[in-house]
């Protein structure tokens, strides 16, 4: 962990107090994002997400399947995050399989909405190919391999450009199936479904440190906090999740005011992120040709 | 091993320590005294075992369940039934998986990720009695011949081990069993065996395949009895603490039929004198009609209900 | 073994590690099957569409925002520092606390004491049998539950386990398993600054449905749990699922800490009715 002299605490704790860190960001302030489409060539899509030291990549594998017999209309979507031992020596081993599922199941919970599927990011209806026979299944991965704190908004905002860097084989179902049968399927090579990712939200976690909250905190600033809380917000500003992350109690009076905070903030990391990934997919395409 | 000669109230160092202390310090002394004047620790007789209490379907979620309280042992047993196909050398039979689970709840020395070693040993155990004692007629957990069958799930986890952890699960065992409810099942368009509901059962539209058979016929139930072989002594129903300080077991399993189903003495210093064995068959008969009336009785009371 | 393999892990490796998330309701170990499957899913089809109705009525007969009966109970197991048993509806939990004992060998020196908590389901837990094992991440929601309740400096260098059993999963289980914890750390002496306890609720389009069932949870459209401590007026854990304005978690969290604050109290009282019938 990261160890730290009663100096370097204070420090700390003065700089957010005085709305200046260490780093010279501001409380609500990011580190510079920066996102890369198509990084692993046989994924159906691909990205690497960087947040100052932080980097991380989320990769998309579709695959036909069998939508569950108690949700015939919709696709499904499994998360799994793995911290790779390059990111911190803990990792090696099964050091980091407590985060990786920690982060897993976080995601799941701001991305894929309730169990009845409402709420989710990922439009979860257009995964499906026939209605209760055949859907897409998607396999979300994503690899830490730099850890500088704030993981999840960065596993997040890898998974949504990675997400828009998708395309979906287009399937035509062979005609003649009969209600009984699995249906025949053809999966095109040629062309692609673009992925809906509009309603996919980011992540913001507030780290409260001292009495104030800071965004995107670095790993030093995370050794600090008192609690953290991750908020998942979509581009209408409604909440799609949220997980209070350890820590000590919180005033319910001060939970609401992290919410509303983090919604403030969120505005600024879509609208980073959406420009990050249209210029990501800018350059992926020059490739391409 | 020579401190059994004799009870001496004012004697040396024993005297001017205080019982806890003693009791710690020489576990193994500590009981001896008590054994000399035929009494332990909890204040039974050396041959009584500990109450027993037996409460049938605490849980509602298994098609048969038992909690089995022996002092503070306590053990819950559940049986889940689910369809499987009968192997072709034996169409007519349905089978049974038993297994015994000991989670860290249940005592200081579990951990996760490091279960007990006792538990698979157990769990053994069980399997060879309730197969070999006859209790369950297999042939009634057929469904269709060939095609069909039941298969018992018997998980007993220990909530509490407080030592005889064997005869708790025995007994919860046969109490789970008496206490399984099989339920309704038709044949499904595509094959399979599927539970007929509540509201369907008195309709014509669906012909179950099993309107007989709801319940196991017990003929013979097995109940067993631990006892510690310690000296001259024999001591009934141990609890965990006797049985970490005194090491020979001998666990005798008889039916409800007097007759002797399995005999088990685990390893240990001593070497049994059969008249010893004899002793304990005793104490298991008595054991035996003690349990089967405590089991009559759960029954009974159940029925009321 | 060598180092980790995680990065040359082959797609077979990922799939093993997936394939529980998506195995609903698929066979049984051994080749069987349960025979209920198919009513069980015949059952919950018709709950959904019944739950898209603005109005519908629970099959326990409350009302929305009443809670379950809770029957609960300290010292159930007497080998543990401090055990206890809850019972809300058909969920059953027994909770084991051991130590404060030494920590593992390999742990580096702590001035502040650990906690170690550890979840499991029965294999009878389910309907369907062996399914309460995706639940892998109860461990740590019920330790980041109690951390900030539990005065850890009160013993440095040891740890103190946690050890949750669900004997039957009837909805709800998370908040049932972590106000039993704190029962149980209660009945073992383990200092705390409150009793935690611990209610989610459901959300089906316009309703909010508190402290649902498993049938209820199978189907909801977002949910929402909180763990609290009503004499310092804390929230020590807060998760939310689905799509939520903020004018509605405003209105589902006064819910939740309302119906908090009345389950803590029913857990003071019987951590009193116990305390007067051992001094009896």
């Amino acid at each position: 962990m990261v160890g730290l002299s009663a100096g370097e605490r204070q420090f700390i704790y003065g700089g957010i107090a005085q709305d200046l860190r260490s780093d010279g960001r501001q409380r609500l302030q990011f580190r510079p994002i920066s996102v890369q489409t198509g990084v692993i060539p046989q994924a159906n899509g691909s990205a690497r997400a960087t947040m100052g030291a932080t980097d991380v990549i989320a990769s998309i594998k579709a695959e036909l399947g069998k939508p569950a017999p108690l949700r015939p209309d919709k696709g499904k979507v499994s998360i799994f995050i793995d911290c790779s031992p390059t990111a911190a020596p803990v990792f090696e081993g099964r050091g980091g399989e407590e985060l990786s599922a920690e982060l897993s199941v976080g995601l799941q919970r701001c991305l894929l909405g309730g169990k009845s599927g409402a709420g989710a990011g990922i439009d979860l209806s257009s995964l499906i190919v026939v209605e209760g026979k055949v859907c897409w299944d998607l396999y979300i991965d994503g690899l830490v391999i730099s850890s500088d704190g704030n993981l999840l908004d960065a596993l997040a905002a890898a998974i949504k450009a990675a997400l828009s860097n998708t395309g979906i084989p287009k399937v035509s179902v062979s005609v003649g199936a009969s209600g009984e049968d699995q249906p025949e399927v053809d999966v095109s090579d040629e062309e692609f479904m673009q992925f809906d990712t509009s309603g996919v939200p980011v992540v913001v976690t507030l780290t409260k440190v001292g009495r104030h909250y800071i965004v995107d905190a670095t790993l030093e600033e995370e050794s600090q906090m008192s609690s953290a809380v991750s908020v998942s917000v979509n581009r209408h500003g409604r909440v799609c999740g949220l997980i209070k992350r350890g820590g000590t109690g919180l005033d319910p009076s001060v939970v609401l005011d992290m919410v509303s905070v983090a919604k403030h903030a969120s505005e600024t990391l879509i609208a980073v992120l959406d420009s990050e990934i249209a210029s990501a997919e800018a350059i992926d395409d020059d490739d391409a040709i | 091993m020579t401190s059994t000669e004799g009870y001496k109230p004012e004697s040396g160092l024993a005297a001017e320590i205080e019982v806890e202390a003693y009791h710690r310090l020489f576990p193994l002394q500590y009981y001896e005294r008590h054994l000399a004047e035929s009494v332990r620790p909890d204040s039974r007789a050396l041959g009584r075992a500990r109450d027993t209490t037996i409460a049938l379907g605490p849980v509602t979620s298994a098609d048969g369940s038992a909690l089995v309280k022996i002092g503070d042992t306590t053990v819950l047993a559940a049986i889940k039934l689910e369809v499987m196909t009968p192997s072709i050398d034996s169409p007519d039979v349905g089978s049974v998986a038993v297994d015994f689970q000991m989670p860290p709840i249940c005592s200081p020395v579990v951990r996760p990720g490091r279960p007990a070693e006792v538990a698979p040993v157990i769990a053994k155990q069980l399997s060879d009695v309730i197969m070999s004692s006859g209790m369950i007629n297999l042939q009634e957990l057929s469904l269709i011949s060939g095609k069909a069958a039941w298969m018992a799930y018997l998980d007993i986890y220990c909530l509490n081990a407080d030592g005889s952890l064997f005869d708790a699960a025995l007994l919860s065992a046969t109490a789970a069993f008496s206490h399984l409810q099989i339920p309704l099942v038709s044949l499904s368009d595509d094959g399979k065996l599927i539970t007929v509901s509540e509201e369907l059962k008195d309709k014509a539209a669906v012909e179950p395949v099993n309107k007989e058979n709801r319940k196991l016929t017990i003929a013979v139930a097995p109940f067993s009895l631990t006892c510690i072989v310690h000296g001259k002594y024999i001591l009934a129903d141990p609890t965990s603490e006797e049985e970490s300080v005194m090491d020979t077991h001998v666990t005798v399993v008889l039916d409800s039929k007097e007759r002797l189903v399995s005999l088990y003495k685990a390893g240990g210093a001593v070497l049994l004198h059969t008249s010893v064995v004899k002793d304990c068959i005793v104490l298991a008969k008595q054991r035996m009609e003690e349990l089967s009336e405590i089991l009559r009785e759960s029954l009974s009371a159940m029925e009321v209900d | 073994m060598g180092p980790d393999k995680s990065l040359l892990r082959t797609k077979e490796d990922n799939k093993v590690k997936r394939a529980p998330i998506l195995l609903e309701m698929a066979t049984g170990t051994l080749g069987t099957y349960s025979p209920s499957q198919s009513l069980e899913r015949r059952h919950q089809q018709q709950k959904r569409t019944d739950f898209q109705e603005v109005d519908w009525a629970r099959s326990d007969g409350r009302n929305f925002h009443q809670c379950r009966p809770a029957f609960l109970r300290t010292g159930a197991a007497s080998s543990a520092s401090g055990s206890a048993y809850a019972e809300f509806g058909s969920t059953k939990v027994i909770v084991s606390v051991f130590g404060p004992r030494e920590s593992k060998k390999a742990m580096l020196y702590s001035d502040v004491g650990r906690l170690n908590c550890h979840v499991t389901y029965t294999t009878f837990s389910t309907p369907i049998r062996g399914q309460g094992f995706e639940h892998k991440e109860y461990s740590s929601m019920l330790h980041k539950a109690l951390e900030g309740a539990i005065m850890l400096e009160t013993f440095p260098k040891t740890t103190v386990d946690i050890f949750a059993l669900v004997l039957e999963s009837g909805g709800g289980d998370l908040p049932v398993i972590i106000s039993c914890a704190s029962l149980a750390i209660a009945d073992a002496g383990i200092m705390m600054y409150d009793l935690v306890s611990a209610v989610s609720l459901s959300c089906f389009g316009k309703n909010m449905v508190i402290d649902p069932t498993s049938e209820e949870e199978a189907c909801q459209d977002g949910s929402l749990m909180i763990t609290y401590m009503p004499s310092r007026n804390e929230v020590t854990q807060f998760t939310l699922t689905g799509e939520w304005p903020t004018a509605r978690i405003n209105e589902a969290m006064e819910l939740c800490l309302d119906a908090c604050s009345k389950l803590a109290d029913i857990l003071r009282s019987c951590l009193k009715d116990n305390a007067s019938e051992l001094t009896a």
